[in-house]
């Protein structure tokens, strides 16, 4: 019946194909539009926040902590509410992780403060004294890349109608702009709230350090 | 009927039909072999014979006809 | 024109691949087992500043083992070997061998690249899909050549039909094709932004469920073809021929390549169950993870009936040895894999540490030992020399597969303790631990993880010098030897 199949290696192929994107279409395609609508009152992350959200993949926080409650009273009673599909509508990658060495962060943004993630990200072990989680200091003097966040502002909202307002616009005057107006004094109220005396000065200076964007990002967890 | 439905009954028969064919392709293998009509097993020697001057179990005739005469 | 009986095969891309593949062995699993052991003792974190974390060295670990070690073996089995299969020399087109020469540069460009950039954190963070799109790009290319080394080889043959191998190598580049283009469809940022921000960064084209979904059809195939499927075509090329016994069943292959890829394919939803896929998917995904045992097994137990009436040389040729231990270790993460599909398996092992033992049981106990196998096989060929030492492979492959052992029974162990600690409730119905517990718990776990890899990289580093010196002081041989590999 398929015994040509060997000696024909191009007819072959096609039917390797064929049977390997069968799935696929089947099991992705149908369901595309549904998923990717937001629920109600969902807005579309800051800027600052995004630059938080590169900080949380550039220090790769998803290796030990997911972002997925899953349907189960143990979950929900840890974590709270189990997540729905429209949540991660604005979610460019997802980032849901695969592994918890550390707690789940869907809603982190409910139960801890800023000045909780300050003390937490200079020194794990001073809020959780048997945590095997590094101190990631580095945040705390590493500038935030609020240039390339504001970028990835204007593409998904060109590209993907992301319903960000009038102030994301190409170009670097329109990111100047939006840098001092929005940016600093959002950052300048995380600062604040996180309590730490450096992070302060430097975004007094206008230098907005990435542990800052960062819990710009986790305070929106909720 | 949703669209939803329509996928689910769609690959629910599309198991079914492939499942038919895999069992089929089974029977037939090995029955054209106890036919004699084929022999799939010669195949397995391709590993083990495999220097290029050895000679092929069936060869492509194609390239070895401009080969040979070489 | 040449002769044929003057013409022989040309092993010189073959070569450069398989000392990557020994290079990017030794750094994939070094760091492989600093994170592990940081796990254990997190002071470990702080050797190199930023650079050092667990977080940022756990996606370098898993890319250069993965696109390191294990492609350079897939591509050196692939230039070694698709040439016997098909009769045909990589010597006798110029084009070819050119090409092969070009993507072995381009691979390892593409390789420094990736390594950099993970270690700057410039990530896409998907996993196994972190490369930014610049390096996505040359990867393409990368692949592309490939195909047309493979086709362009198949379009020379003097074989008629395509042996076993050569179905898997296909099926491994039209499959990864597929997926990664997919998976990895994201748009640039400076195309949009007016020339603001950095030139290399991207946003993917999916969002939040719709890109999980995508994500979870890549990784779980990226397992599928990068971790099984050319693997399977190394060992249905070289434990026949190092054996010198024909395939057991050349139906069974056929039928179980059919089946496999058919069916692979449908169980990338096993891991979102529970999530907010909707509920059929992650069903269907879990009954054809089920279904996945028999086409597995059945590649696997062919492998085994191979060598039925020759079992002797189990005891006197290592090789063998690692070989059947490879299908063996094949057959349990293939069995592990769907049990953990199960749904309700799935609600306690989902997010612990049983999914790094399970990957670690396929992929140490599996994939590496056929790679070093094939490469010990074909280092006798392309450099003509007897194996170095036999005593160190038989001290490797003991040493390794203790290794093996420790590190994926501390595994389940962990993660079924972690999973059943996290659900835990006392009589009120209230919790009864705080997520910490059940880290501190984890520790001697970590503790023994850690040493069962250390024990499979002091193995590794044993096969570099092993390899090393049979390529440059091993016996000179006369010929190529015909079946089983010569060793000292």
């Amino acid at each position: 019946m398929f015994h040509w199949l060997e000696k024909n290696p191009f007819l072959f192929s096609v039917g390797v194909f064929i049977v390997i994107a069968f799935a696929g279409l089947v099991e992705i395609l149908p369901n595309f539009a549904e998923a990717s609508r937001p629920i109600k009152g969902l807005k579309p992350y800051t800027v600052l926040q995004l630059a938080g959200k590169e900080v949380y993949k550039k220090d790769n926080c998803i290796a030990c902590h997911s972002q997925l409650i899953r349907p189960f009273k143990s979950e929900t009673d840890r974590y709270g509410k189990y997540s729905l599909s429209g949540e991660y509508a604005y979610d460019r990658p997802f980032l849901w992780g695969s592994k918890r060495t550390g707690p789940d962060l869907h809603r982190v943004g409910n139960y801890r403060t800023p000045d909780w993630h300050a003390n937490h990200m200079w020194n794990p072990k001073s809020v959780v004294p048997d945590s095997i989680m590094p101190a990631y200091k580095h945040q705390f003097k590493n500038v935030a890349d609020l240039a390339t966040a504001y970028a990835e502002a204007v593409t998904v909202k060109k590209v993907f109608n992301t319903p960000y307002g009038d102030e994301i616009q190409p170009g670097k005057a329109a990111f100047e702009k939006y840098y001092k107006t929005i940016a600093l004094p959002e950052a300048m109220k995380i600062a604040k709230a996180m309590k730490n005396k450096d992070v302060l000065a430097m975004v007094q200076q206008g230098k907005i350090p990435e542990v800052v964007a960062l819990v710009a990002y986790l305070e929106r967890l909720k | 009927m949703t669209l939803t439905e329509m996928q689910g009954y769609a690959f629910f028969f599309l198991t079914v039909f492939l499942v038919v064919i895999l069992y089929g392709y089974i029977l037939h293998l090995y029955r054209s072999e106890k036919k004699g009509e084929r022999d799939y097993e010669k195949y397995g020697k391709m590993a083990l014979d495999d220097e290029l001057h050895d000679r092929p179990v069936e060869a492509n005739p194609k390239v070895t006809n401009e080969k040979k005469e070489s | 024109m040449q002769s044929s009986a003057a013409l022989e095969y040309d092993y010189s891309v073959a070569k450069l691949y398989m000392w990557t593949a020994v290079i990017f062995g030794i750094v994939g699993m070094t760091i492989g087992v600093l994170i592990a052991s940081q796990l254990a003792f997190p002071e470990l974190n702080y050797l190199f500043g930023e650079y050092g974390t667990f977080s940022r060295l756990r996606p370098l670990h898993t890319n250069v083992v993965i696109y390191g070690f294990t492609v350079s073996g897939i591509f050196a089995t692939f230039y070694y070997s698709a040439q016997r299969v098909l009769k045909v020399s990589m010597g006798e087109s110029k084009l070819l061998n050119g090409l092969g020469y070009l993507q072995f540069i381009l691979y390892l460009i593409a390789a420094t690249g990736m390594v950099i950039s993970e270690l700057m954190g410039i990530t896409a963070s998907k996993e196994y899909a972190q490369m930014e799109w610049p390096l996505d790009v040359l990867i393409v290319v990368i692949w592309v050549l490939w195909g047309v080394i493979m086709f362009g080889l198949i379009g020379m043959r003097r074989e008629k039909a395509l042996y076993i191998s050569m179905w898997y190598y296909i099926a491994c580049f039209l499959g990864v094709a597929m997926l990664y283009l997919f998976n990895n469809m994201e748009v640039p940022t400076i195309f949009f932004s007016g020339g603001v921000g950095a030139w290399y960064h991207s946003v993917s084209m999916y969002a939040g469920t719709n890109d999980a979904l995508v994500q979870w059809w890549w990784g779980h195939n990226a397992v599928a073809f990068v971790f099984t499927v050319p693997i399977i075509a190394i060992i249905y090329y070289f434990l026949p021929k190092e054996s010198g016994q024909a395939v057991y069943s050349y139906k069974l292959s056929l039928l179980s390549f059919w089946g496999l890829m058919f069916v692979y394919l449908w169980a990338g939803g096993h891991h979102l169950l529970w999530s907010t896929v909707p509920d059929w998917m992650q069903t269907m995904g879990s009954v054809f993870s089920v279904v996945l045992i028999l086409p597995s097994w059945g590649s696997a137990i062919n492998m085994l009936l191979t060598m039925k009436g020759e079992w002797n040389q189990l005891t006197e040729n290592p090789l063998i040895k690692f070989m059947v231990l490879a299908s063996t270790f094949y057959m349990l993460s293939t069995l592990e894999g769907p049990i953990q599909a199960v749904k309700s398996v799935n609600a306690i092992a989902h997010f612990t540490d049983w999914i790094p033992g399970h990957v670690h049981d396929g992929v140490l106990g599996w994939v590496a030992f056929m790679i070093f196998a094939a490469l010990m096989h074909m280092a006798t060929r392309a450099f003509k020399r007897e194996i170095y030492s036999k005593s160190l492979l038989e001290a490797q492959f003991w040493i390794q597969t203790t290794g093996v052992v420790l590190y994926f029974t501390s595994m389940w162990i962990a993660g079924i303790t972690q999973g059943m600690m996290w659900r835990a409730v006392d009589e009120y119905g209230n919790l009864m631990y705080s997520f910490i517990d059940t880290v501190s718990v984890l520790h001697p776990y970590y503790t023994i993880r850690a040493i069962g890899g250390l024990l499979y990289l002091i193995g590794m580093f044993m096969f570099a010098y092993n390899f090393l010196m049979t390529a440059t002081a091993g016996r000179k041989l006369e010929q190529e030897p015909q079946f089983r590999s010569p060793m000292a």
